[in-house]
């Protein structure tokens, strides 16, 4: 740079940049594709794999899997068991549920969602108009849980919650014994709107 | 559409035309941007006397801090930012394909769509009427007038590149024709996600900065490297290094940047805060591309190099550009747990890149581009080197502290031991630096403003006089020329 | 050669990689989160009530989230054994406690057996924090492993865990901030819980904080005549902060519905993809209150 003043911006024989075509140097292609290959080594190391539930400092789903406290010792054994025989005529034994007769376990929100409204179901039946993910069901579902102790009742709907992909804390016993306790010997099915106005 | 037209002849020089077409669009909207650069730094110094002086101005509800220091922020991004790099892109369309600006009228009403768009917003922030979300505050209401302006704007661009004449394209045509096209789809798309028809949760600011992203990297990335394409190759004998590189540039710019989005601390799964992280140390590529390409444009050059009033603010420009994006990559790479991101290090890497990269060029382009569409130069050169050096000097001065008590204040915040209110009284002694920076970035845009503002009036009375002359006098003047 | 359609097609390209990987993809994948259960059985999130969703308009209307995240960070989890009862071998227990910690004489662990609860190995692997325990509970004791976020955010007791999706589902605008000018908020209503604290805070922030950085928000307060006697919501200020003899400050309503938002800010709960136990009471038994000095 010269230190003489500066021209004017106007000056003549101004053109317009025409462009080289000098070629792109091969390092250059070497350093993206090891870029590349850094970035997608470091995406499986820290990324979780696009699972929604994997926030860092976790790794991957099973890393945080690790983290979950013990649940003491919820018996899915014995869910399984009462499950299969009483539950999974309707709703057959991989929670799919049959069209127009049951509506599926898996993925549903009535099971995932408040262990208040799931217990009652078993426990007095359901009734009428029910939106399960996002499809129309009419049901009459009979009591099919008031029979059941506390204990396998609490065994089977933890074991709904935990299988099948589903991931929703456990039911304990004497979360099973309070509802019976304040549903009394209510014996009329419950309606959806009923439902959803317990918490 | 392939062929020129062949109604309207070539013009004997191709450049007069040109200007000629372009003289009220480009005058109105770069003396709208610098009018608008001015009122954003005064809110800017404002709000930074408010970081070591909480109780200044403290008691109006608009001047409080939580509402000037976005309304600075939006005054300058679409005030000037978008504005000076709107009225650069046209005038490069329409001059880089050797044909005359595409309906200057439209020009015109968007400029007027835009500048009632901003006022809007700068006032809808100031009122309490921010969105909250960070390059997108402004009010829906303001919003729309924005995408107007816009798209107006934009389409006498897009017609200027379809009616070129010169059928080779130059890479800076590439890189506006992108930008161009950018905005609309990724502004209707955050308005619509964010602030319209709000989607859930943290959907909202993960688009939000998705938007900014695209906005900041992208946007004024393409715009500012088309300046840097053009005008620097252009003074240093004609012929940028090479036209692969900057393709290279463009599409490592484009697809990593706008993957460059979410913070690491951020409440949103890994994939999205680890995807974002790698794409910003993949923008080391761009970087060193574009550095290559000038490197060999400016190689032994440096002595033919005319030395413009408009070159220095080049010449700093594209340090700034690697400094912006080096301190960027730097940042994620020792990132103290994500917590970097939180201090002041992020606003440095920011108006690194805004300041110290993209307004430089657009000085350098307003101080080439300009005296072209007056037919005359700048009323006074002196005052050209002066706003050079407060721009340098402030910018700099506001971007090392920054980023020095961001570094510190992150090293600092690692540490539960030492108080948060130790830690943040650690960054006053910066933040009393970066207000003399405020303070010299506003002096400097005044000088701007006094300049440009003298030169549209000598114009203006200079054509007054032709006209006044062509009225009275008996014979025509052939041609006059003041 | 007409490069337009081709330079469309390259901003089409680039930009819709974009759109789909930060756009779409999480759309699907985060777009209708339902409210879960807390990992202790309760639903969570809760709307806030009428108040604070007023509050969160103002926190956006005047920019608070330009200097307060709500993001807290988390480096790490750890595992706790968490000692609750001996139980009535106390020597065996004591034993084991001597075992697990070498250094540690059985007379020093019989005397720590008498301030419980009380956590004993912090701990990075799992396997070792569940063989303390199980060595413990067949001595006779109440033990249980306890899961622990650790990180500077944390110990500066700005949350439990980090911050997740689930945090913000009812909230519209979600602002989750870019900068701290000042600390996190995500638990502010956790760790202040006091409404008038509040309010003088919002006033005159260097009232509660000395040399706070914060600009105070008198706007958001009206500065009225003393009537009769005076309001009982007025702020009760230190002297230099006081209005002059005769006036009184009293919340406007935008200052009660930010501070209600202020306080409804609470998340601690703990989730699936954030887990954490209750932390442990405060030791209850007499002879803490030394086993506490000498810490």
């Amino acid at each position: 740079m010269n230190s003489s003043s500066p021209l004017p911006a106007i000056t003549p024989g101004d053109r317009e940049p025409r462009d080289r075509r000098a070629p792109v140097p091969v390092w250059v292609f070497v350093l993206l594709f090891g870029l590349l290959f850094w970035g997608m080594y470091y995406f499986d190391q820290h990324g979780g794999w696009f699972e929604a539930q994997v926030y860092p400092p976790y790794r991957s789903l099973a890393d945080l899997q690790l983290y979950q406290p013990a649940t003491g010792g919820a018996d899915l054994a014995r869910g399984k068991a009462v499950y299969d025989n009483v539950c999974a005529l309707c709703h057959n034994t991989d929670g799919a549920g049959k069209p127009n007769q049951a509506p599926p376990f898996h993925g549903s929100e009535w099971v995932l969602g408040s262990p208040e409204r799931l217990i009652r179901i078993p426990l007095a039946g359901l009734t009428g108009p029910l939106q399960v993910k996002g499809a129309e069901w009419n049901l009459a579902m009979p009591a099919m849980g008031a029979a059941l102790s506390d204990e396998d009742l609490a065994a089977v709907l933890t074991y709904m919650r935990q299988s099948w992909d589903n991931k929703a804390p456990e039911i304990t016993p004497e979360q099973v014994q309070k509802v019976r306790a304040e549903l009394g010997n209510r014996s009329q099915p419950f309606t959806a709107a009923e439902l959803q106005s317990v918490p | 559409m392939s062929q020129p037209r062949a109604s309207t002849p070539l013009p004997a020089s191709g450049a007069s035309a040109t200007d000629l077409s372009c003289r009220l669009p480009g005058l109105a909207l770069f003396l709208a941007a610098a009018l608008w650069l001015l009122f954003g730094s005064v809110l800017a110094l404002l709000a930074s006397i408010k970081f070591h002086t909480p109780n200044f101005l403290a008691d109006p509800a608009w001047l409080t801090y939580g509402r000037i220091r976005p309304a600075a922020g939006g005054a300058f991004l679409y005030g000037f930012g978008m504005q000076a790099g709107l009225a650069m892109t046209l005038w490069m369309m329409a001059r880089l394909g050797r044909t005359a600006l595409a309906w200057p009228g439209l020009v015109m009403a968007g400029a007027f769509f835009w500048n009632l768009g901003v006022a809007a917003g700068v006032g809808g922030i100031l009122s309490g009427d921010s969105t909250g979300f960070p390059a997108l505050e402004f009010p829906s209401y303001a919003a729309g007038l924005i995408f107007i302006g816009y798209v107006l704007m934009a389409a006498s661009g897009v017609l200027a590149f379809r009616q070129r004449r010169e059928r080779e394209v130059y890479v800076s045509q590439w890189f506006l024709l992108t930008a161009l096209f950018w905005f609309p789809w990724i502004y209707s798309t955050a308005q619509m996600l964010v602030v319209l028809g709000p989607a859930r949760g943290v959907l909202q600011p993960l688009i939000a900065w998705w938007y900014s992203a695209n906005l900041l990297t992208v946007w004024f990335g393409l715009v500012g490297l088309a300046g840097l394409f053009y005008f620097v190759p252009q003074a240093a004998g004609g012929e940028l290094h090479s036209r692969y590189l900057a393709i290279f540039s463009f599409w490592t710019l484009t697809l990593f940047g706008s993957w460059a989005v979410a913070p690491a601390l951020a409440p949103l799964p890994a994939w999205i805060t680890v995807w974002s992280r790698v794409a910003t140390v993949l923008l080391v590529l761009p970087l060193l591309t574009v550095m290559l390409n000038l490197h060999g444009t400016l190689r032994g050059r440096c002595s033919l190099l005319r030395q413009t009033v408009a070159q220095p603010f080049f010449q700093a420009a594209i340090p700034g550009f690697a400094v912006a994006l080096a301190l960027r990559i730097l940042g994620v790479l020792f990132d103290a747990g994500g917590l970097l991101h939180l201090t002041w290090f992020a606003p440095a890497v920011a108006q690194c890149w805004l300041y110290l990269f993209f307004a430089m060029a657009m000085f350098g382009a307003a101080y080439t581009i300009l005296p072209r569409l007056a037919g005359r130069d700048f009323p006074f050169p002196a005052l050209v080197r002066a706003h050079f050096w407060l721009a340098l000097l402030g910018g700099a001065l506001i971007v090392a502290p920054w980023a020095a008590g961001g570094w510190l204040e992150a090293a600092r915040e690692s540490d539960p031991a030492i108080p948060f209110l130790a830690v943040v009284k650690s960054t006053l002694m910066f933040l009393r630096i970066s207000t003399i920076g405020e303070l010299l970035l506003a002096l400097g845009h005044l000088v701007f403003l006094v300049n440009l503002g003298s030169l549209v009036a000598r114009l203006c009375k200079g054509l007054a006089m032709t006209a006044l002359a062509e009225a009275t006098a008996e014979t025509r003047p052939a041609e006059v020329r003041a | 050669m007409n490069y337009g359609p081709l330079i469309f097609l390259a901003a089409f390209f680039a930009l819709a990689a974009s759109w789909f990987q930060f756009v779409l993809a999480p759309m699907v994948q985060l777009g209708s989160l339902p409210q879960t259960n807390t990992l202790t059985g309760v639903t969570y999130p809760l709307a806030r009530p009428g108040e604070a969703a007023q509050g969160l308009q103002v926190y956006r209307a005047n920019g608070c989230a330009v200097c307060h995240s709500q993001q807290v960070g988390q480096r790490g989890t750890v595992f706790e054994v968490e000692l609750t009862a001996a139980g009535t071998n106390r020597a065996a227990v004591a034993e084991v406690l001597g075992a697990l910690q070498p250094g540690l004489g059985s007379g020093a662990a019989e005397r720590l057996l008498d301030s419980l609860p009380r956590t004993w190995l912090r701990v990075k692997d799992k396997e070792t924090a569940e063989g303390a325990q199980k060595r413990l509970t067949a001595a006779g004791a109440k033990a249980q492993v306890g899961i622990v976020p650790t990180g500077p955010d944390i110990a500066r007791g700005w949350g439990k865990r980090r911050t997740v999706a689930e945090d913000f589902i009812y909230d519209d605008p979600v602002l989750p901030g870019d900068q701290r000018v000042g600390p996190d908020l995500a638990n502010v209503g956790g760790r202040l819980p006091d409404v008038n604290w509040h309010y003088r805070h919002l006033y005159a922030p260097r009232a509660e904080v000395a040399d706070s950085t914060m600009p105070p928000h008198r706007f958001l307060f009206e500065r009225r005549k003393l009537g009769k006697a005076p309001s009982p919501e007025a702020l009760r200020l230190p002297p230099a902060y006081a209005p002059e003899p005769g006036y009184e400050i009293v919340p406007r309503p935008e200052a009660r519905a930010l501070a209600a938002y202020l306080l409804s800010l609470r998340a601690d709960a703990p989730l699936f993809a954030a887990p954490l136990t209750a932390p442990l009471p405060a030791p209850t038994n007499a002879a803490s209150a030394a086993g506490a000095s000498t810490k």
